[in-house]
C-alpha cells in the first residue's frame, strides 16, 4: 500500500513539475518565432495542450496517492484504536484504579490522532517533498546550473531557520500548554468550590486569580505569536532575497543570452514550488517526534498484560456460562458455592475494608442475607465472589472447582452483580437491561424489568423500551436506576446473583416487591444480598452478619434474634428508626 | 429575545442556523475598545496587500524595459524594487498577523474575564443545576473558537477579498482581453469549490458527529469498566466499540476522498487558467499586441487571484463555528446575577447605620443573633431532562422559627433529609427563601448588604474544600486573624510533621491532605475571618482516632462562648451545645437543652438511642456520630 502511495507520489510530481516546463516551452516558442525563428503557432498550442494534459495527469495521480495514503493511514489508526481498547477493556480493575480516566482517555484519543497526522498528512508532505525536492532540482539544473546553485545557496539556511523555529514554537507552545491548563484547574477548582467563594466572599480574590491565569496564559500566546511572526519574516525575507536574486542574475543571462525567457518563467515557478514545503519540513519534524512519543505511550498500555488471555474464552454466546444440570442435589455433591478462609486486603495504603479469615457456603437455590456496618466488608466479598478482584487459590469454589483456575470471563457470567452504585450505560432502556447479555431480547428485557418493578415507569416514557437514559438522554433518578440495575443482572441469566446494597434508594415498600418478585425463582437462581432493611433480612433462608472482616453471627432471622447479639442490635435500631420515621 | 434557562444546558451543538448580525453586532462591541490595533492590522493589511500586487507589474516592468530591450543598466534598481515588494508582502502580512493575534487574545482575556465576574455571581442554584463540564466549555474552547474568529477570520478574509478586487482591477487595467480569459476558469472553479464545500462541510459535521459518539463511549466504558467486566461483556463491548470506530473511519475516508479531489482539483483548474492564458498570451505575442512582461505578470496575478478562493470554505467553517460559541458565551453571559450581588441593597447610609459592635452590646442583648421566623423553603426542580425547570421541588423548610443567641452555640440535630444543612445555607444567603424571614442582628438578611452579611458569618462545610496553595494561604482566605486562628486550631502543631508547615502545598483541593487534616485547616480559616457568627456543619465521615480526637479538642476550644451554629453529627459537639434544635422533616420540632430534651422523651430521645446508646453485641461498631 505505501509502496503504491510512493509510486502515485513520485508520477503526480513528475506531471506536477512538467507544468512549469511546458510555460518554458510556449515561451520560447514565442519568443523564437519573435526572433525570426520557425512560425511558433503549433509550438505554443503543442506546450499549452500538454500543459492541461500534464495538470490533469498530476491531479489524477495527486488524488490516488494522497487518497490511498490517507485511507491507509485511518486504517492503521483504526486498527490500533480497536486493538488498544480491547486490550485496556482486558486490563485488571486495579489498573483502572491507579490511572486516572484521563490518561486513559486522552491515549485513545488524542494520542491516535497524533500517530495519525503523522501517518497521514506528516508523510504526505514528507515523502512528497522529498520527491519533489529531487526532481525540482534536476529540471532547475537543466534550465541553469548557475541559478540552481544561488538558489540553493539559501536552502539550507531556511531548513535551519525552520528547525530553529520547530524548537523555539514547541518550547513557547508548551508553555502555553502548561498555563491553559493551570488557567483551567483554577477555573473547575473555583466552579467547586463556588460555595465557599461565596460564603467567604472571596469572589475579588477568586477574579484576581483567574484573571491572573488569563494573563499568563495571554502572554505566552503572544510570544507564540511573536516567534511565528519573526520566523515568517525571516523566511520571507530570505526568500524574497533568493527570487529577487534569480530574477537579477537570470535577467542578465537572458540579455547575455546564456538562458531563455522562458526558463527564467519556469525557473521561477520551480522556486515558488518549493518554498513552502521547505519551510514545513520543521513542521513535519515536529509531527513525527509528537506521533512517535504518541505511538511510545500507546505501546506502554498494550505492553500492560491483561486479566485473561484472549479468545476462547468467549464462546459462551448467552452469556451465560454452562451449568450442569445433570445431577439432582445428591448428598455428597458440593455446594455451589463455598468459601474457606478467605483473607484479602486492598493494596498496602490500608485504605479500604479487608477481609480475615471467612469461611460459609451457599446452596444452590438458597437466598442468603449479608448485613453489617459500613466497611465491614461486604462489598469486598462481592468483588471477590463474582471475580472482579482475582480470589487467591484455595479460597472460593463454585461447585467443588477453585475459582481461581476458571477463566475469569466465565467465572464473572455466573455472577450477575448488581453494586451499590448504579452505572447505566448512555444508551435505550432496553440495551441497559441486555447488556449482559450475548443478544438483545426485548422479551427477557420485558420480563426482568417487570420483575424489577420498573416496567409501568418504562412504558411512560416517551419511547418506552427505546428511550435512552443517561448523558445523552433523560436522566433517571436514583431508585430508578437501582432498579435497571436489577433489570439487568436478571436478564443476564447469570444463575448467581450478588445484589450489594442495590436497592438502598428504593423505598421499602418497593423493595419487598422487588424481593417477592425474584423469590418465585429461587429454585433455581441463587441469591446473596446484601442490605440494611429487616423486612428483606427476615425473608432470606439464611443471614451472615458480617464486620470487621469476620463473620459475627450466622443462621436465621429468628435464631440471630434469639441471640441477642449483633444482629438483634441492629434489629432494634432499625425498629427505633421506623418509628421515628413514621412519627411525623 | 432571550432563550429559555434551559437552552443552557441541554445543548452543546456543533451547528447553527446561518449567520446572525445581532450576535455579530454584540461581539464587534468587544473588538471596538481595540480599535487602534483593528486600524493598525488593516493598515497592514492594505499595505501588504499592495506590496503582494505591485510584484507583478514590476515584473513585468524588468522585463519589458530590460530584460528584452538588452538594456541592463538600471536593471538593478528595479529588481530592488520587486525585492522591496515581497519583503513588504511579507513583512506586513505578518505584521497584520501579529497585530491580529494581539487584538485576538486581548478580546478573549477580556471576555474570560467577564465570563468569570459574571459566574461569581451566578445564584448557587445554578451551580447545582450546570455541570462543571459543560461551565469549563463555555470558558476554553468556546472562547478558544471566538479567537480563532478573530485571527484567522475576520480580518484574513478582508485581505483576501482585497486581494481579489485588487487583481481584478489591474488585470482588467493592463489588458482587457487576456483578463477575461484569466477569468474564464473562475465560474468552472467556483462551482466546483461550492460543490464541493458543502459537501465536504457536511461530512465534517458527520465525522465529528461520530468521533464524539465513539469518545462518549470509550469514556463510558472507561469510567464503567466494573460492569463491562462484572457481566464479562468485554467481547460484546468491543463487537460495539468496533462498530463505531469502523463508522468513525468510515466517515473520515468519505472527508478524505472529498478533500483528495477538492485540492488536486483546484490547482488543477488554476493550472488550465494558465495554459489557456499562455495560449492566448501566446498568440497575442506573436501578433505583438501583448508584451512578454505583461504575460509573465499575468501569470504571476493568477496565482495570486486562485489562491485565496481555495480556502474561502474553510473561512466560512471557522465563522459558524465560532458563531454558534459566542451564542453560548452570550446566554452565560445573559444569565441573570444572584439578587444579593444587585447594584444597589437597599442599604442605609453608611454613616446612618446602627452600628452594630461585635461583642460588646449590653443593650442590645435583647436582640438575638440569628432568628429564623416561620421560614419556608424548597429547592428550585433541576432542569435536567425533558422536564420544564424553573418549577418548586417539594419544600424542605416548613415553617422553621427559631432563635439563638449572642454568645451561644445552637446544635442542629436530626435525621438525614430533615433540613439541616439548608438552614446554614439560607442563613449565607445561597438561596432566596419562599416564605418567613431570616434576620442577623434583627436585620433581615435580604436588607444586609452582601460583604457585610457574608463578612459576619464564617461557614465550614461538610465537605472541607481548600484551594490549592498552601495551608497559609487557605487560612488567609478566610480573614486576617491568621495567627489566632492558627494557634486556637492548633494548626502549626500539626503541620510541623510534614516538614514544610505552614508553608506546605495543599495540592489541587486539598487533596494531599487527609480529611481530618483538611478539617482541621478549614476551621482555622473560618475562625480567621473573626466571624460574629460561626456556621459549621460537621462531616459525617468517620477519620482515624487521633485526627478525631484533634478535632474534638479543637471544637472545644472553638465553640464555648461564640455565637455557632453547628450541624452536629459528634455526641461531644451536641452535649456542649447551649441550645439543641431537633429538626424532622423541615420543621423544627423540639428545642431546648441535652437534659431537658431527653427528659421529654421525644424525638430527640429516640435519635439519641438510635445513634449514640452502645449496643450490646460485639463488631455493631457503629461510630459515634449522629
Amino acid at each position: 500500500m505505501y509502496a503504491l502511495c510512493v509510486v502515485g507520489l513520485f508520477v503526480s510530481s513528475v506531471f506536477g513539475l512538467l507544468v512549469p516546463w511546458m510555460t518554458r516551452e510556449a515561451v520560447d516558442a514565442v519568443s523564437a518565432a519573435r526572433g525570426g525563428g520557425p512560425p511558433g503557432e503549433g509550438r505554443l498550442l503543442r506546450a499549452v495542450g500538454l500543459m492541461v494534459l500534464f495538470s490533469i495527469l498530476y491531479a489524477a495521480f495527486r488524488f490516488l496517492s494522497r487518497r490511498s495514503l490517507f485511507v491507509a493511514a485511518r486504517d492503521v489508526e483504526r486498527e490500533v484504536r480497536g486493538r488498544l481498547f480491547s486490550h485496556v477493556v482486558r486490563l485488571p480493575i486495579r489498573f483502572f484504579h491507579a490511572t486516572p480516566t484521563g490518561d486513559v482517555m486522552s491515549r485513545l484519543t488524542n494520542d491516535l490522532s497524533a500517530v495519525w497526522v503523522f501517518l497521514g498528512p506528516g508523510l504526505l508532505m514528507l515523502v512528497g517533498t522529498v520527491i519533489s525536492w529531487l526532481l525540482a532540482v534536476a529540471f532547475m539544473l537543466r534550465i541553469s546550473p548557475m541559478l540552481t546553485g544561488v538558489s540553493l545557496l539559501i536552502a539550507p539556511a531556511v531548513v535551519y531557520l525552520s528547525r530553529e523555529y520547530g524548537r523555539a514554537f514547541h518550547l513557547r507552545h508548551r508553555l502555553v500548554q502548561e498555563s491553559l491548563a493551570s488557567m483551567n484547574a483554577a477555573l473547575q477548582e473555583n466552579i467547586s468550590g463556588i460555595r465557599l467563594v461565596k460564603a467567604f466572599t472571596l469572589e475579588t480574590r477568586e477574579e484576581e486569580r483567574f484573571s491572573g491565569e488569563c494573563e499568563r496564559y495571554y502572554r505566552h500566546n503572544l510570544a507564540v505569536a511573536r516567534t511565528s511572526a519573526a520566523f515568517h519574516g525571516a523566511i520571507g525575507l530570505l526568500a524574497g532575497v533568493g527570487v529577487a536574486l534569480v530574477l537579477f542574475l537570470g535577467g542578465r543571462a537572458v540579455v547575455q543570452g546564456t538562458l531563455t525567457l522562458g526558463g527564467l518563467v519556469a525557473f521561477n515557478a520551480y522556486l515558488a514550488m518549493l518554498s513552502f514545503p521547505t519551510m514545513a519540513m520543521g513542521w513535519v519534524i515536529n509531527l513525527f517526534q509528537r506521533g512517535s512519543s504518541a505511538m511510545g505511550r500507546i505501546n506502554e498500555f498494550l505492553r500492560l498484560p491483561v486479566e485473561f488471555p484472549e479468545g476462547g474464552t468467549e464462546t459462551a454466546g448467552e452469556g451465560k456460562a454452562p451449568v450442569e444440570d445433570s445431577a439432582g442435589s445428591g448428598i455428597g455433591e458440593p455446594p455451589l458455592l463455598e468459601v474457606r478462609g478467605l483473607a484479602f486486603s486492598h493494596g498496602g495504603d490500608g485504605r479500604g475494608e479487608a477481609l480475615r479469615g471467612v469461611s460459609f457456603s451457599v446452596r444452590k437455590g438458597e437466598v442468603l442475607g449479608l448485613v453489617g456496618p459500613t466497611g465491614g466488608g461486604k462489598s469486598t466479598l462481592f468483588s471477590l465472589l463474582s471475580g472482579l478482584f482475582p480470589a487467591p487459590p484455595g479460597t472460593v469454589f463454585l461447585e467443588g472447582i477453585d475459582a481461581s483456575t476458571i477463566p475469569l470471563p466465565e467465572l464473572r457470567r455466573r455472577f450477575a452483580v448488581v453494586s451499590q452504585d448504579p452505572f447505566l450505560f448512555s444508551d435505550s432502556v432496553l440495551e441497559n437491561v441486555c447488556f449482559g447479555r450475548g443478544q438483545t431480547d426485548p422479551g427477557a428485557a420485558r420480563n426482568a424489568t417487570g420483575l424489577a418493578r420498573f416496567l409501568a415507569e418504562v412504558e411512560e416514557m416517551p419511547n418506552g423500551f427505546d428511550t435512552v437514559v443517561g448523558e445523552r438522554g433523560i436522566s433517571l433518578s436514583g431508585g430508578q436506576k437501582q432498579r435497571v440495575t436489577i433489570a439487568r443482572a436478571l436478564c443476564s441469566g447469570a444463575p448467581i446473583l450478588l445484589l450489594d446494597d442495590a436497592l438502598s434508594a428504593v423505598d421499602a415498600e418497593t423493595e419487598r416487591e422487588i424481593f417477592e418478585g425474584i423469590l418465585p425463582e429461587k429454585g433455581e437462581r441463587t441469591v446473596l444480598f446484601s442490605t440494611h432493611r429487616m423486612a428483606s433480612l427476615s425473608r432470606c433462608d439464611r443471614i451472615l452478619v458480617l464486620a470487621d472482616g469476620r463473620i459475627v453471627e450466622e443462621g436465621t432471622h429468628d435464631d440471630l434474634l434469639s441471640l441477642r447479639g449483633a444482629y438483634f442490635d441492629l434489629y432494634s435500631r432499625q425498629m427505633l428508626a421506623r418509628e421515628l420515621e413514621e412519627s411525623s | 429575545m432571550r432563550h429559555g434557562p434551559d437552552d443552557f444546558f441541554t445543548d452543546d451543538r456543533i451547528e447553527t442556523r446561518g449567520i446572525d448580525r445581532r450576535l455579530l453586532a454584540r461581539l464587534l462591541r468587544y473588538v471596538l475598545p481595540h480599535r487602534r490595533l483593528l486600524a493598525a492590522a488593516l493598515a497592514a493589511l492594505l499595505c501588504g496587500t499592495a506590496c503582494h500586487l505591485a510584484g507583478p507589474y514590476l515584473l513585468k516592468i524588468v522585463i519589458d524595459r530590460h530584460v528584452m530591450t538588452g538594456r541592463l543598466s538600471g536593471m538593478g534598481g528595479w529588481v530592488l524594487l520587486y525585492l522591496g515588494s515581497l519583503a513588504g508582502a511579507m513583512g506586513f502580512l505578518y505584521l497584520q498577523m501579529y497585530a491580529v493575534s494581539i487584538l485576538g487574545q486581548r478580546v478573549i482575556l477580556a471576555l474570560r474575564r467577564e465570563m468569570f465576574a459574571r459566574m461569581q455571581r451566578l445564584p448557587v442554584v445554578f451551580f447545582d443545576r450546570t455541570p462543571t463540564g459543560r461551565l469549563m466549555t463555555r470558558l476554553t474552547s468556546d472562547v478558544e473558537a471566538l479567537q480563532e474568529l478573530l485571527s484567522s477570520g475576520l480580518v484574513s478574509t478582508i485581505g483576501d477579498v482585497a486581494v481579489l478586487a485588487g487583481t481584478t482591477a489591474i488585470l482588467l487595467w493592463m489588458d482587457l482581453r487576456l483578463a477575461l480569459v484569466t477569468f474564464a476558469v473562475l465560474p468552472a472553479l467556483v462551482l466546483f469549490v461550492e460543490l464541493l464545500k458543502k459537501r465536504i462541510r457536511e461530512a465534517n459535521r458527520e465525522m465529528r458527529r461520530k468521533l464524539a459518539r465513539m469518545n462518549a463511549f470509550l469514556q463510558e466504558h472507561v469510567t464503567g469498566v466494573a460492569v463491562v467486566k462484572a457481566f464479562g461483556m468485554e467481547g460484546k463491548s468491543q463487537r460495539r466499540f468496533d462498530a463505531l470506530n469502523g463508522e468513525y473511519a468510515a466517515e473520515s475516508v468519505r472527508l478524505t476522498n472529498l478533500y483528495s479531489i477538492y485540492f488536486p482539483g483546484v490547482e488543477m483548474l488554476a493550472s488550465i487558467a494558465v495554459a489557456l492564458l499562455l495560449w492566448r498570451g501566446g498568440v497575442g505575442l506573436l501578433s505583438g499586441a501583448v508584451t512578454f512582461g505583461t504575460l509573465v505578470a499575468f501569470l504571476e496575478y493568477a496565482r495570486r487571484f486562485y489562491d485565496p478562493i481555495k480556502d474561502m470554505s474553510d473561512k466560512y467553517n471557522i465563522l459558524q463555528t465560532a458563531l454558534a460559541s459566542s451564542e453560548r458565551i452570550f446566554r452565560l453571559l445573559d444569565e441573570e446575577i444572584s439578587p444579593e450581588y444587585a447594584e444597589s441593597p437597599p442599604e442605609p447610609a453608611l454613616d446612618a447605620r446602627p452600628p452594630p459592635s461585635p461583642r460588646a452590646s449590653g443593650s442590645a442583648a435583647a436582640v438575638p443573633a440569628v432568628e429564623f421566623r416561620d421560614v419556608w423553603f424548597s429547592y428550585p426542580r433541576p432542569a435536567g431532562g425533558e422536564t420544564a425547570g424553573g418549577g418548586e421541588g417539594p419544600p424542605v423548610l416548613r415553617g422553621v422559627t427559631f432563635v439563638l443567641e449572642e454568645g451561644r452555640t445552637g446544635a442542629i440535630v436530626g435525621a438525614t433529609g430533615a433540613g439541616k444543612t439548608t438552614v446554614l445555607s439560607l442563613l449565607c444567603r445561597f438561596y432566596e427563601i419562599r416564605r418567613g424571614k431570616i434576620l442577623l442582628f434583627g436585620r433581615d438578611i435580604r436588607e444586609i448588604p452582601r460583604e457585610e452579611l457574608r463578612g459576619s458569618l464564617a461557614l465550614v462545610l461538610q465537605d472541607p474544600f481548600l484551594f490549592s496553595g498552601t495551608v497559609r494561604e487557605n487560612v488567609a482566605a478566610g480573614g486576617e486573624a491568621v495567627g489566632a486562628a492558627l494557634a486556637a486550631i492548633g494548626v502549626e502543631r500539626f503541620t510541623r510533621e510534614w516538614g514544610e508547615g505552614l508553608a506546605t502545598d495543599v495540592g489541587e483541593r486539598g487533596v494531599r491532605l487527609s480529611t481530618g487534616q483538611r478539617q482541621m485547616v478549614s476551621f482555622a480559616r473560618a475562625l480567621a475571618r473573626e466571624p460574629r457568627v460561626l456556621l459549621l456543619d460537621e462531616a459525617t465521615s468517620s477519620v482515624d482516632p487521633v485526627t478525631e480526637g484533634r478535632i474534638q479538642g479543637a471544637l472545644a476550644g472553638i465553640l464555648p462562648g461564640r455565637t455557632a451554629l453547628v450541624v452536629a453529627h459528634r455526641l461531644s459537639t451536641v452535649l456542649s451545645a447551649d441550645r439543641i434544635i431537633v429538626m424532622h422533616k423541615g420543621k423544627v420540632r423540639e428545642m431546648g437543652t441535652h437534659r431537658e430534651l431527653l427528659a421529654a422523651e421525644g424525638i430527640y430521645r429516640r435519635l439519641y438511642a438510635l445513634q449514640f446508646e452502645e449496643g450490646s453485641g460485639p463488631g455493631a461498631g457503629i461510630p459515634e456520630h449522629f
